[in-house]
């Protein structure tokens, strides 16, 4: 049991690490048709992880319409807005679920006029909350923040047109401020980013870092 | 007066700043747009390909930002096919096909584009940078057919196209992490092909050491970046006219950021008055 | 590597051509005009403009080179020749190619007189000086009977440079050949294969000195606030939820995640409260639950533990933050703990999460989801703190060594930076520029 849970993954962990890793330096079509099957498999493994995501989905929503916890509505509908689809994706068109999807239908419009319109408006609830929360927490409490504070002004006067028209200071300024501390910061943070990544890849091949298997570091 | 500022409530924030918004889309207002150098550099990059070059424009957006993708997305086709390139469009993300399939209709009503000749769909394959791993050894395998269950040996565009090499430029338009954690570690990096891309506002700053290190070519960052292509194609569209309510939104988020700090300092003021 | 491949090109006197025999080889190129030594044919009278590009020196080069083209899987073979800094600006390289020595040679690619330069191609040839008087090409198919075909490996090729210019073109004197073959290492990755193995072995180095003694790292505020939201939240009888950011198990970020979670649940199962986990993704959802399903065991209460407890809350971005929106206003929980790489749904999450007046601990490494969480959040980890974590909270030897390892890789970086910077700066030497590029 612990050779199938734990030393088995370790050993595949191991193997295909270095497998990654020869691939990256050789060039040869031996090594790169070995990465060809890995990137095929992986393809595979993922598209079979969504079954594992919708198993988990209804599930939870199922198991919340069963003991009517607080707002089990809301998962009945989750249910059935699922099962609609599902339906539309199945018939397509009336071509069947063997062939490749329609280019009109039903599915198509559930996606263009509920999922869009939904998905659209979740996106826009960030512009009232970023107002808000730059309203109530975007104090120049200290002179550090009154830094930040000033160019979170000028960038957002300057990446809009209406910037330009009121000072082409803002502009020239924004740029400045992308091109120069926005990038040194972003390179700090990219190159320990980096550092960290190199030092976890080697954890997982050696067999140090354990917590992707489930149940802890070790 | 300042307590009563500093605690005022979120719905009148909201209010606010929803007519900021509205207001000047209602109104029609337009406002000259200057491009960057960035968005520049995006627009030279096509401007350097010629008549029948291929370009591999990749979809990895998803209904939620369409509104900030789509103008983008439909600028830089537009360009595309005005300069006569071929265009293989390819989906990474699964909600992608459906958005990418609307431009592309536009595309072909507004061009007179031959499906197979001018452009190809390949539609959606999960797998995220693995698929661009396998776009880089071998094209046919990693999109055997398109999304209409075509052959992709038996299209013209796509017939010999093996890998990514074969591509004269790829655009990524993203609203995730496609660009810097799929297409430049396992596409640009491996295989050095040109590359451009187009995101939502929030992620361009995170990818400013790319244009610097050469590892893009050029960058449309959100609704700004897509109108300043509109500009530089001479074509206002939709991100033109949104860049209006774009800066009355900016103006009002920048107001109430002085307004909020006012009253701090002033309620601060006070309580230290009446503390000493 | 790179020598044995320019060894390997055999350059051949390619005899005088006579046009009856350019006919009988297929080759279609025009009978140059005045190079009388070249060609035996009559010669078309000359216009005055053309007189102008044959003083330019339009000659076909003589010094070809053809050889495998380095670090690559095969099927392509790159031709260098010397610029000739006289020829006409307009003049074009023809490069022909055929599978015998006697044709028929077919045009494969056309370079422009001032254009392919080695120099542009450091990644092939290095970045000597000399390079920018070099041209070079790569042939990967040419165009036959059937449509393109790719070049075969261990196939011999042979290639001629011809040169056309206003006044037609002339063909080259030399005929040169070469084979194609996938190659075992890439030449222009030995840097960075150097500085993987110079981190690989500062960070090995360190876990080795690990095991041996004691290593101490800083405080980190936002884990140490960990135990008192968790105690806050058994005080109140309320649960506590933890919110995992959008990458798969790939990501460096949620593999971190993934370590404070475990954390949390073992706290959580030590006090008796109720822990959530909301994941987007199926193997993150896995792999979260097997670890509190450990924790869990290991804190002695194996009963307490409901994989249920453990959901996709959607695998969309925002349908995930709407349906955790919905939780943290249902559900109330006394504490919000947010775990890994988020994107826009960062603000959604945190400004929902702070009018419930939950505690709530952010981590990302996500440059610019950051300042959401730092306005919004009452404690946040700030990029590698993420990193940081596992071994903080575990204490274990070898994950504080390897902590220990990337700062000093760090410090190397930070030094070769400010040198690279001094040396560029004040000495205009880039070398140092060079060798952290392909």
């Amino acid at each position: 049991m612990i050779f199938l849970s734990r030393t088995l993954p370790l050993v595949i962990a191991f193997a295909f690490g270095m497998l990654g890793v020869i691939g990256y330096y050789v060039p040869h079509g031996d090594a790169q048709s070995l990465e060809r099957e890995m990137a095929l498999w992986m393809r595979i493994v993922f598209a079979f992880s969504y079954l594992l995501g919708l198993y988990s989905l209804l599930n939870l929503h199922w198991q919340r319409i069963r003991q009517r916890v607080a707002g089990w509505a809301y998962s009945l509908i989750a249910i059935l807005s699922f099962a609609v689809m599902m339906v539309f994706v199945v018939y397509n068109d009336g071509l069947g679920p063997f062939t490749a999807q329609a280019e009109a239908g039903g599915y198509k419009w559930l996606f263009d006029n509920i999922q869009v319109s939904c998905a659209s408006t979740m996106f826009s609830i960030l512009a009232f909350f970023i107002a808000s929360a730059a309203y109530r927490t975007f104090r120049a409490r200290t002179p550090e923040a009154a830094v930040l504070l000033i160019a979170a002004v000028i960038v957002m006067l300057g990446r809009v047109p209406i910037g330009r028209e009121l000072s082409d200071f803002f502009p020239i300024a924004t740029d400045w401020l992308l091109n120069v501390p926005n990038l040194a910061a972003k390179r700090g943070i990219l190159l320990g980013v980096s550092l960290g990544a190199i030092a976890t890849s080697l954890r997982i091949i050696f067999g140090i870092e354990r917590s992707y298997l489930g149940g802890g570091a070790e | 007066m300042m307590h009563k500022l500093l605690a005022i409530d979120r719905r009148i924030i909201f209010a606010l700043v929803f007519l900021s918004v509205a207001g000047p889309l209602l109104a029609g207002i337009s406002l000259p747009i200057t491009p960057t150098n960035e968005v520049k550099a995006a627009y030279d990059q096509f401007e350097k390909l010629d008549a029948g070059d291929i370009v591999l424009v990749s979809f990895s957006y998803g209904a939620s930002t369409q509104p900030e993708m789509l103008p983008m997305s439909r600028a830089m086709l537009r360009h595309a096919f005005r300069r006569d390139l071929k265009v293989v469009a390819i989906c990474l993300w699964p909600e992608a096909p459906g958005l990418a399939q609307q431009v592309l209709e536009e595309m072909t009503a507004e061009f007179d584009l031959e499906y197979g000749v001018d452009y190809a769909f390949m539609g959606y394959k999960p797998g995220n940078f693995s698929v661009i791993l396998n776009m880089g050894q071998d094209f046919h395998s990693a999109f055997p057919q398109d999304q209409w269950g075509a052959e992709t040996g038996d299209l013209d565009l796509t017939r010999g196209l093996r890998s990514l090499r074969d591509f004269d430029l790829v655009l990524d338009l993203a609203a995730g992490d496609s660009i810097e954690f799929w297409w430049i570690p396992y596409g640009q990096e491996k295989y050095g092909f040109t590359f451009v891309a187009g995101c939502t506002a929030v992620m361009a700053p995170d990818l400013y050491p790319f244009l610097d290190s050469g590892q893009l070519g050029g960058l449309l960052g959100g609704l700004a970046g897509a109108a300043e292509y509109e500009t530089l194609i001479d074509r206002r569209g939709s991100a033109s006219t949104g860049m209006s309510a774009q800066s009355m939104a900016h103006l009002v988020i920048v107001v109430f950021v002085l307004m909020g700090n006012i009253a701090y300092f002033a309620v601060r003021r006070t309580s230290s008055e009446q503390r000493s | 590597m790179r020598a044995k491949n320019w060894l390997s090109a055999l350059v051949l006197a390619w005899p005088l051509a006579s046009a009856a025999e350019n006919a009988e080889q297929g080759i279609d190129i025009p009978a140059a005009p005045g190079i009388g030594t070249l060609l035996a044919d009559p010669l078309p009278p000359i216009e005055e403009q053309e007189l102008g590009e044959l003083l330019a020196h339009p000659e076909p080069p003589i010094k070809v080179q053809a050889f495998d083209t380095p670090n690559d899987d095969g099927g392509s073979i790159t031709l260098t020749w010397p610029r000739n800094p006289q020829i006409s600006e307009n003049a074009m390289y023809q490069v022909a190619i055929a599978d015998s020595p006697s044709g028929p040679f077919r045009v494969v690619a056309e370079v422009a007189a001032t254009g392919n330069l080695m120099s542009e191609a450091p990644a092939l040839f290095g970045r000597r000086a000399d390079l920018e008087n070099h041209h070079y090409v790569n042939v990967e198919e040419f165009a036959a009977a059937g449509g393109k075909t790719p070049l075969e490996d261990g196939k011999t090729y042979y290639f001629h440079i011809d040169v056309r210019s206003a006044g037609g073109a002339i063909r080259g004197k030399v005929i040169v050949n070469a084979e194609s073959k996938g190659n075992f290492f890439n030449n222009s990755k030995i840097n960075n294969l150097v500085l993987c193995l110079v981190f690989s072995g500062l960070i090995m180095g360190y876990i080795g000195i690990a095991r041996r003694r004691e290593l101490k790292i800083r405080r980190i505020a936002g884990l140490e606030a960990l135990d008192e939201a968790l105690g806050r939240a058994t005080e109140m009888g309320k649960p506590v939820l933890f919110i995992h950011g959008l990458r798969g198990m790939d990501a460096i970020s949620t593999i971190a995640a993934v370590n404070i979670l475990g954390r949390v649940a073992r706290r959580t199962a030590e006090y008796d409260t109720a822990l959530r986990v909301v994941a987007p993704d199926p193997v993150v959802l896995s792999v979260s639950q097997e670890t509190m399903k450990a924790s869990y065991v290991e804190a002695g209460r194996p009963d307490a533990f409901n994989p249920d407890h453990v959901f996709i809350a959607g695998t969309d971005q925002f349908s995930y933050a709407a349906a955790v929106e919905g939780i943290m206003i249902r559900d109330r929980p006394a504490a919000h703990i947010m775990m890994g790489y988020f994107y826009a749904e960062s603000l959604l999450l945190a400004e929902t999460g702070s009018t419930t007046g939950a505690i709530q601990i952010a981590g990302t490494d996500a440059f610019t989801q950051l300042p959401f969480f730092v306005t919004t959040c009452d404690y946040t980890l700030l990029g590698e703190e993420l990193y940081a974590a596992s071994a903080y909270l575990s204490g274990e030897p070898r994950m504080l060594g390897s902590l220990k390892g990337q700062d000093g890789g760090k410090a190397i970086l930070l030094a070769v930076l400010v040198l690279g910077t001094l040396l560029e700066t004040f000495l205009g030497w880039s070398q140092l520029t060079h060798f952290f590029t392909p």
